[in-house]
């Protein structure tokens, strides 16, 4: 509250002394108010999401077992430790570049696909809408428990749709097999997220003007080059918007792997978060897991602060 | 009579084959869509045996309604369930009030450093709280708040202001200076303002926001699994995982127990609906 108290004395010049000290009292008055609105959330903004980024430095540094009031400061040996003899991490950092790069491209992909067609006229579209958002408003976890049971080697949905078809060789232990448990797990993940993309694409899409491409229909340009010319330069900001938000659901990623495999079979399917987790809480190294965490969060840093950048100057140069 | 305007692209009068081509593939997708969905409730509804022996798409012959009935008992959703709704049904409104407070005045009201809170505000809709599961229980802990509802609600109040506060502040950005202008000569305070004026106009994005709000914190469960470590504790996700460890292969009440944790979200959703769409993008797509 300490800007609030200074602000009272800020001077205001071109008035005369009663005015200025009149002037100058309403404005602290405003701003005390304001400082009154905001401070209840930014309180509980600083002190339960903010300080646990900069804890989760210093835990990194540290050995300590969650419980015991003993801590001691290791400097770099949490982080030697995962980088050197950490039979897990490097494959939980293939996994989720792996699961990042799919995850930015392929339910945006689809969900640009199923809102380009819901914007056009045809029948029934907001039950299609409806339909394909559904998944989005699931549990993440519900939706780990009901794939997990869809992939069932013998009870399953998927077994005993091949075994219906006659494709008896195409049956594999999705999530037991460590080649395809991955895979089988991002195809939960994207029916889960396309509905995501496809509504903010369809608000996007609203702002694509109607008289543009009319005009341009009537000056002869085909259906490739309306989208190509007009449809596309007026979407460039919900895609960024869209690619950066599927960028920090991926990273997020955890529910999902926790609810199907927990990071199983033989650690096929980790991911840096759930590892953090596991480290931390299952282990009970929180050291280790704190400096898996600060990976995780660093790489998410280098990808949101120039964007964060790029939106601040975009903003300036509207004003 | 007005003509349907079906199938036909934007300014053209005739029908375009290929958009009814289109259509027909887009419900053939559909259909797979929902299939999963269509499926769980199916199996919900048969019995074990009925399970094990007949396709996984045959209907249930006998509606194995007790299959709701189990799983209520074994999630022992009467602590579960409350807990959900308790957690829920004070967050989501209280987290809403005090975000819609902060975006008014870092809206309307001039402030030092205002860009710079608004900055700080935004990076917190990036960062992903799934890293900080650690130091977020040492900090509960240290509280003395583990197994609590405070130790939840404070939280998940803290990573929803950030979304909301953007998503507010943009909206309450755009009201014009006329609408206000009255009362400020009347020498009304910020709180009358906002309360009178700008709450009110703000209803169909509050209303957005707390589907949204409603749908994560109900169905939220990596912070809830580090913090409500005691099974009387649990909200419906943790109890869902535990019921998928220990029943896992009792399918039909298993299908239930799914069914009965995602149905309050998908009412919400359906209730609130028509809101959702145009709030949710009144402040996040424009700019």
């Amino acid at each position: 509250m300490g800007a609030g108290g200074k602000a009272l004395t800020t001077p205001v010049d071109s008035a005369r002394p009663v005015q200025r000290r009149l002037i100058a009292s309403a404005r602290g008055q405003e701003r005390l108010q304001g400082w009154a609105l905001i401070a209840p959330a930014l309180l509980i903004y600083a002190v339960f999401a903010l300080y646990p980024i900069f804890d989760v430095f210093a835990l990194s540094f540290q050995k300590w077992n969650g419980l015991s009031p003993e801590r001691s400061f290791v400097g770099l040996t949490n982080y030697i430790h995962i980088f050197q003899d950490d039979p897990v991490f490097w494959g939980a950092f293939r996994n989720t570049l792996i699961w990042t790069a799919l995850a930015v491209s392929v339910p945006p992909l689809i969900g640009f696909g199923f809102a380009l067609a819901l914007n056009e006229s045809l029948p029934g579209r907001g039950m299609l809408r409806a339909i394909f958002y559904m998944p989005v408003i699931i549990a993440p976890i519900a939706v780990a428990t009901m794939w997990k049971w869809m992939y069932d080697p013998f009870f399953g949905l998927f077994n005993s749709m091949l075994t219906g078809m006659g494709l008896q060789s195409l049956i594999q232990d999705w999530l037991g097999d460590r080649r395809v448990a991955l895979y089988s797990i991002f195809v939960a993940y994207v029916w889960q997220h396309v509905g995501f993309s496809m509504v903010l694409f369809l608000a996007g899409l609203q702002g694509v003007s109607q008289t543009l491409v009319e005009a341009a229909r009537i000056d002869g340009a085909n259906r490739t080059q309306v989208f190509r010319y007009v449809t596309l330069p007026a979407m460039r900001t919900s895609i960024t918007i869209v690619l950066v938000l599927s960028l920090i659901s991926s990273l997020r990623a955890f529910d999902i792997v926790y609810g199907m495999t927990q990071g199983g079979p033989a650690q096929s399917t980790q991911m840096l978060a759930l590892w953090a987790y596991q480290q931390s809480m299952q282990i009970h190294d929180f050291g280790k897991g704190s400096a898996v965490s600060v990976v995780l969060l660093v790489i998410t840093l280098l990808i949101v602060l120039p964007y964060l950048a790029w939106r601040n100057k975009a903003e300036g140069d509207k004003s | 009579m007005k003509t349907s305007t079906f199938f036909k692209p934007l300014g053209s009068e005739r029908i375009d084959p290929l958009l009814v081509v289109l259509w027909v593939v887009l419900l053939a997708v559909a259909v797979l869509w929902i299939a999963p969905v269509l499926f769980i409730v199916a199996t919900s509804l048969k019995s074990t045996q009925e399970v094990m022996n007949s396709s996984a798409f045959a209907f249930p012959t006998q509606l194995a309604t007790d299959n709701y009935a189990t799983a209520w008992q074994r999630g022992r959703y009467n602590t579960t369930f409350l807990n959900s709704i308790v957690v829920t049904l004070i967050k989501v409104p209280l987290g809403l009030a005090l975000s819609a407070m902060a975006a008014y005045a870092l809206a309307r009201i001039e402030l030092p450093r205002k860009k710079v809170l608004l900055v700080l505000v935004v990076f917190g809709t990036m960062i992903p709280f799934q890293v900080m599961l650690a130091p977020l229980f040492r900090l509960i802990n240290e509280l003395g708040l583990l197994n609590t509802y405070i130790g939840l609600w404070l939280p998940y109040i803290a990573f929803g202001v950030p979304y909301q506060v953007f998503i507010l502040h943009g909206f309450f950005k755009e009201v014009p200076q006329e609408l206000s202008e009255a009362a400020v000569i009347d020498g009304a305070s910020h709180f009358t303002i906002f309360r009178r004026i700008f709450l009110p106009i703000s209803l169909p994005v509050l209303a957005a926001l707390f589907i949204l709000d409603f749908v994560a914190t109900w169905n939220e469960f990596a912070m809830a699994l580090v913090i409500m470590l005691n099974s009387n504790n649990w909200t419906l996700p943790l109890s869902l995982m535990a019921f998928q460890g220990e029943f896992g292969s009792d399918f039909g009440p298993l299908n239930a127990a799914i069914v009965t944790t995602v149905a309050p979200a998908v009412l919400v959703y359906l209730i609130f609906q028509r809101y959702f769409v145009g709030g949710l993008t009144a402040g996040a797509v424009k700019g």
